[in-house]
């Protein structure tokens, strides 16, 4: 008797403990997922990954999911239906590919009440296959999927900073180059390009061309008087970007940039 | 020590008849337990939303999930009391017992299995009856936030990572500009007062956050908070649970500066300090 | 004295954890010359139905419970021989022997737990294991190897016992016990390093860095190693002091004589005091700890604090809650067994309900469960009130007070049946009541304060509330035990006359314990997420998610149901081996009435 007793007691204390811990919010860390898709990649998948994206990670149900924020895509919108019927004819001349691409890669083009668009721009937040995956996921919602293989391998290649392909750009013109490599999305030179990192207008005036070259080649090594903030940006695949001529040839140009 | 004992007994005078009218009839240990815990629930279900009224805060109810947590540690408080002296323990079973066996007390027995189980019925019915009310939802108060983000297409590492502003320029300016960012963007959602009751907070659950609560800003480094600005609800990690909020990703709307800057003026306007990484950081 | 042979079987169980350790030894050096060969290894295996992540979070987590009672039990025995040895109370040195022989068994038990750890790595995550035994290499042959002196230091403790009985031949057998500590501290320690790296990898090695490039002493002493052995050195006492008071309970509840009754009353009350006196410094090596791995990677620290784990700190409290109430509880009923204890009484409903209040602040959540009426009537997410006590000033404030009010259960306990001859008892009592009051009013006055303050700031408060807390303790115990010197007694303790709901208390408070550690060890765990080596190496398994805690708690409890029925497995063997002893000593000196002097442990 006394051991069914004690036997009682821990079971008992026990179980509670599960109890609670079952009882509170269930919240279970997920491993962040890479998409990448081939370029064989089937249409089911393409919709499942669209799908989990959509309903997960994303966010998109944070507005699109509510009738009041940004209309509903998967239940119907003002008796217009579901977005895979509606989507080929909203914008004439466009296909519904098309314009859902255009629309997650540029929201602003077609929000034409001016007001204030929460929309994210989602090519700054998520890879081509995975815009792609989201499009065929819309697409399937009453629609035909129209999305390839060959659409996702498309962009996947053209987002990679793919090192194993070779030189970002062709050019041997210093301007394409810093284009191509997206140089000008930080720096500024003769007003194009942000403000964000040290500009190039002038940089020849205020550093040689061997620290340039380190820069390019090593960005964390050495950091611009006030810019220690941004120390770790730069992105440290640009050598593989480069071919070594258009590594000098860029040299040369930024160390002729004189006050 | 006798002289305390003599004033308690002055201010007791009052109340002396009310002590012994108390006294006869919570001669039990388990009449002075229910009392106990009724008064336990009257205290934490009205007693607590009158403390806030006397900092000049508004009443606030608690909700019923703390109520039952803390009349669950009430009771079991009860419990160990009754049973950590032999006697009480014996005298409080005493009732109980005899409500379950002596023929004298067939009435009760009768009405308490019609009770409990009406009660139970109750329960089970208010729990599966259809609700319109939203359910509760689950928040972690401060998601953790990535060691580096994308911002704006770069790389930002926010592990030690200050406002940049604070070492540059003017305070003033930088408070200036943020008042300016905060009044044209933020304004509609956390409000004129900066306690997130702007003129759209109402539709929002969870509620924008109110910048004026010891609890948000003033526990966050500046970098933590640059994270939630940029990265806004789309951002918010699928850890801390069916996150809804509404927060626009303002990478796409400001530039960095302009964030830095209307950090710098929430913590100027709430006179709150930001978190800083390191102690020495403070003292300068 | 006891002069039986012990079989046969006894030295197949000795002997059987150095044959493991030995057979693990061997496995893991044959290793390496099969990969040579080009023979690659796989990242992961599979384990049926449960899945690779369960078996070896099971294996391991069994081994640390066998491994924290066999480091804890014997600095408990230690302490008791010298005790024994002191005060030539031959009680002390029964009970000291008395956990030597459970620990024999229980070192079987470890090691063999330890060999399904050993075995499911090299099978289940053979990838993590040739990292970890790449960088880790020569530590492992030192763990071995001290594995067999341990083991043949506690052969001669044991075995030794009756032959050094007397005189400087004890002090050796004393020296023993000491060595044996040592042993497994070391132990503890190398094992503690290969975790902690997992945590806390050095900030050099990067995802690129060969295992083998790696240099050894800064992966060993990382940045929470230190902490954690510290933290685990304590909870190991406390563990092994609960582990007792529930294997003391056992045994009184089932005991045939008023002597035996006697004799585990008695011990029972030394485990919980035990327990409960480690457990006090408990919290302050856990913020350490914690303030390291904050100050290792804030991402961490906020994943452990704040982000998806934040839910463990409210059951974590409700432990904690359960460990207090019942500690005290035990000691309150316990008065009721010591003349004199009457006086007190009335102040345990006091003490109970600063425990209750500080139990219900720490078990309120900053950011409660509420529906959208219940937060629109509140006007937020936080209560306006309730908000403030969720931070951890208010926790910190109440989990002090608590510390506190233990402590003076456990001073009134140990004061009910002694009355003081010295000349100055009345103005040492105020003294002592003095320092509680100061210590109380300097944890309250930072609690307050602390909200004024920024949090960096207001971290370093919860040191200043620890050390007026710890300095209180120190003085008052000093002040107490000056005070009752030559004291003379109000009547003896009736061990034994202790009613059966206090033995269900000790067994509550180690089954909370062992909980309680599963869980922490899963928090400890978990905030690597999907990492095995910290942001170094990546979990690719299937099981990399973190699970939720729901999952959790149910590996957790089974661990603690596999862990307390092998336990109760070696206790009832323990009292196969044990019963000669006390019949064969019959009324002798187990039975002798304990004098006052039995409380000055």
């Amino acid at each position: 008797m006394t051991n069914i007793k004690i036997l009682g007691v821990m079971i008992g204390t026990i179980s509670i403990y599960t109890w609670i811990a079952n009882a509170i919010p269930q919240i279970e860390s997920v491993v962040p997922e890479e998409l990448s898709f081939s370029s064989d990649v089937s249409e089911a998948e393409l919709v499942a990954a669209g799908g989990e994206l959509y309903n997960g990670g994303a966010g998109c149900t944070t507005c699109h999911g509510l009738e009041t924020r940004a209309p509903n895509l998967l239940t119907g919108y003002n008796g217009e239906g579901t977005i895979g019927t509606r989507c080929g004819t909203r914008v004439p001349g466009q296909d519904c590919k098309a314009y859902l691409h255009e629309s997650m890669m540029n929201p602003m083009a077609y929000v034409v009440e001016g007001g204030f668009d929460p929309m994210v721009f989602q090519a700054r937040v998520f890879s081509g296959a995975q815009i792609w995956a989201l499009v065929a996921f819309l697409q399937d919602q009453g629609g035909v999927v129209t999305v390839t293989g060959a659409d996702v391998a498309a962009a996947a290649e053209a987002d990679a900073a793919a090192p194993a392909g070779g030189p970002a750009v062709a050019s041997t013109d210093p301007l394409e180059i810093m284009r191509g490599n997206l140089c000008l999305a930080c720096h500024m030179l003769n007003g194009e390009g942000a403000e964000l990192a040290p500009p190039f207008d002038g940089m020849g005036s205020r550093i040689e061309a061997d620290r340039i070259r380190r820069g390019i080649i090593d960005p964390g090594a050495e950091i611009a008087e006030g810019f220690d903030h941004l120390a770790g940006s730069m992105p440290l695949t640009i050598p593989d970007l480069l071919t070594a001529r258009q590594l000098e040839l860029l040299v040369d140009f930024l160390a002729g940039q004189g006050g | 020590m006798g002289a305390l004992k003599s004033v308690f007994r002055l201010l007791g005078a009052p109340f002396r008849p009310i002590g012994s009218l108390m006294g006869r009839f919570l001669n039990t240990p388990f009449r002075q337990a229910t009392a106990v815990f009724s008064l336990a629930y009257v205290l934490i279900e009205h007693g607590i939303p009158r403390i806030p009224p006397l900092f000049g805060l508004p009443s606030a109810p608690v909700p019923n999930t703390v109520v039952l947590e803390y009349l669950v540690i009430a009771l079991v408080g009860i419990l160990l009391w009754v049973s950590d002296n032999e006697e009480r323990w014996s005298e409080f079973k005493q009732p109980i017992h005899d409500v379950l066996v002596r023929p004298d007390r067939r009435i009760w027995r009768g009405a308490l299995f019609v009770i409990v189980p009406a009660l139970v019925a109750t329960q089970t019915y208010l729990s599966a009856r259809p609700d319109v009310s939203a359910p509760p939802s689950f928040r972690a108060i401060h998601p953790a936030p990535p060691s580096a983000i994308t911002f704006q297409g770069e790389q930002m590492v926010l592990d030690g990572l200050e406002n940049p502003l604070r070492s540059t320029g003017l305070l003033e300016e930088h408070y200036e500009e943020g008042k300016r960012v905060y009044y044209q963007n933020c304004l509609a959602c956390h409000g004129d007062g900066l306690q997130g009751r702007g003129h759209y907070a109402q539709i929002f659950n969870p509620e924008p956050i109110n910048f004026q609560d010891g609890g948000t800003i003033a526990m966050l480094t500046e970098s933590f908070v640059f994270w939630r600005i940029a990265k806004g609800g789309p951002g918010l990690p699928n850890e801390g649970n069916p996150w809804n909020s509404a927060m626009p990703v303002w990478e796409n709307f400001l530039t960095a500066d302009e964030i830095w800057s209307v950090i710098i003026f929430l913590y100027e306007q709430t006179g709150r300090d930001p978190r800083t990484w390191e102690l020495e950081e403070e003292e300068h | 004295m006891l002069k039986r042979s012990r079989g046969r079987w006894s030295w197949l169980q000795a002997s059987l954890p150095v044959a493991i350790v030995a057979a693990i030894g061997l496995i893991a050096i044959a290793i390496e010359p099969l990969a040579a060969q080009g023979y690659t290894p796989r990242e992961y295996g599979d384990f049926p139905i449960i899945g690779s992540r369960a078996a070896i979070w099971i294996a391991a987590q069994l081994h640390l419970f066998f491994a924290a009672f066999v480091l804890g039990v014997p600095m408990f025995a230690v302490v008791a021989e010298a005790i024994g040895i002191f005060s030539s109370d031959d009680r002390y040195d029964k009970l000291a022997k008395e956990f030597t022989r459970l620990l024999l068994v229980s070192y079987s038990a470890t090691a063999m737990w330890g060999a399904v750890l050993v075995f499911g790595l090299i099978t289940l995550y053979p990838g993590l294991w040739g990292y970890l035994s790449e960088i880790f290499a020569p530590s492992m042959w030192v763990y071995v190897g001290i594995f067999f002196f341990e083991s043949f230091t506690l052969y001669l403790y044991y075995y030794g016992w009756d032959r050094w009985k007397k005189g400087r031949a004890k002090w050796g057998h004393w020296g023993l016990g000491i060595l044996l500590n040592l042993w497994g501290t070391a132990v503890m320690l190398i094992a503690n390093s290969w975790l902690t790296y997992m945590m806390s990898p050095p900030a050099e090695v990067t995802p690129d860095t060969a295992p083998g490039m790696v240099q050894f002493w800064s992966a060993f002493a990382n940045a929470t190693w230190m902490p954690i052995n510290i933290h685990r050195f304590i909870a190991n006492i406390v563990f092994g002091g609960a582990i007792v008071g529930a294997y003391a309970a056992f045994r009184f509840l089932s005991a045939k004589t008023d002597e035996e009754r006697a004799h585990y009353d008695w011990m029972g009350y030394i485990g919980n005091f035990i327990a409960m006196s480690a457990l006090i410094v408990l919290p302050f090596a856990g913020y350490w700890l914690g303030r390291e791995i904050y100050e290792f990677n804030q991402q961490m620290g906020t994943t452990m604090m704040g982000g998806f784990m934040s839910w463990l700190w409210v059951v974590q409290a409700f432990l904690i809650g359960v460990l207090f109430l019942a500690g005290n509880y035990y000691l309150w009923i316990g008065m009721g067994r010591i003349p004199g204890a009457e006086r007190f009484m009335p102040y345990t409903k006091w003490m109970l309900l600063v425990l209750l209040i500080g139990a219900a602040v720490w078990a309120t959540p900053r950011n409660m469960i509420a529906n959208r009426a219940e937060i629109t009537a509140m006007g937020g997410q936080f209560h306006p009130f309730l908000g403030v006590l969720g931070v951890m000033s208010a926790k910190n404030t109440a989990v002090n007070f608590m510390i506190l009010t233990t402590f003076l259960s456990f001073l009134l306990y140990r004061r009910a049946n002694k009355k003081a001859v010295v000349s100055w008892e009345k103005r040492g009592t105020t003294i002592q009541g003095a320092l509680f009051v100061i210590a109380a009013a300097v944890v309250l006055f930072y609690g307050v304060y602390g909200y004024f303050v920024p949090s960096i700031v207001r971290i370093g408060f919860s040191v200043y509330q620890v050390l007026a807390v710890i300095t209180a303790i120190i003085l008052i115990v000093v002040i107490d035990m000056l005070m009752m010197r030559g004291a003379k007694s109000r009547g003896e303790i009736r061990w034994g006359e202790m009613p059966e709901r206090s033995q269900y208390a000790l067994f509550i408070l180690a089954v909370t314990f062992t909980w309680l550690m599963g869980l922490m060890g899963f928090a400890r765990s978990g905030i690597r997420q999907h990492w095995h080596v910290f942001e170094v190496l990546r979990d690719t398994s299937v099981d990399a998610a973190t699970p939720a805690l729901g999952y959790a708690s149910i590996v957790i409890s089974v661990c603690v149901l596999i862990f307390l029925s092998m336990v109760a497995f070696i206790f009832w063997v323990g009292g196969l081996a044990e019963k000669p002893v006390i019949s064969g000593v019959g009324g002798g000196a187990t039975g002798s009435a304990p004098a006052a002097r039995d409380q000055e442990i």
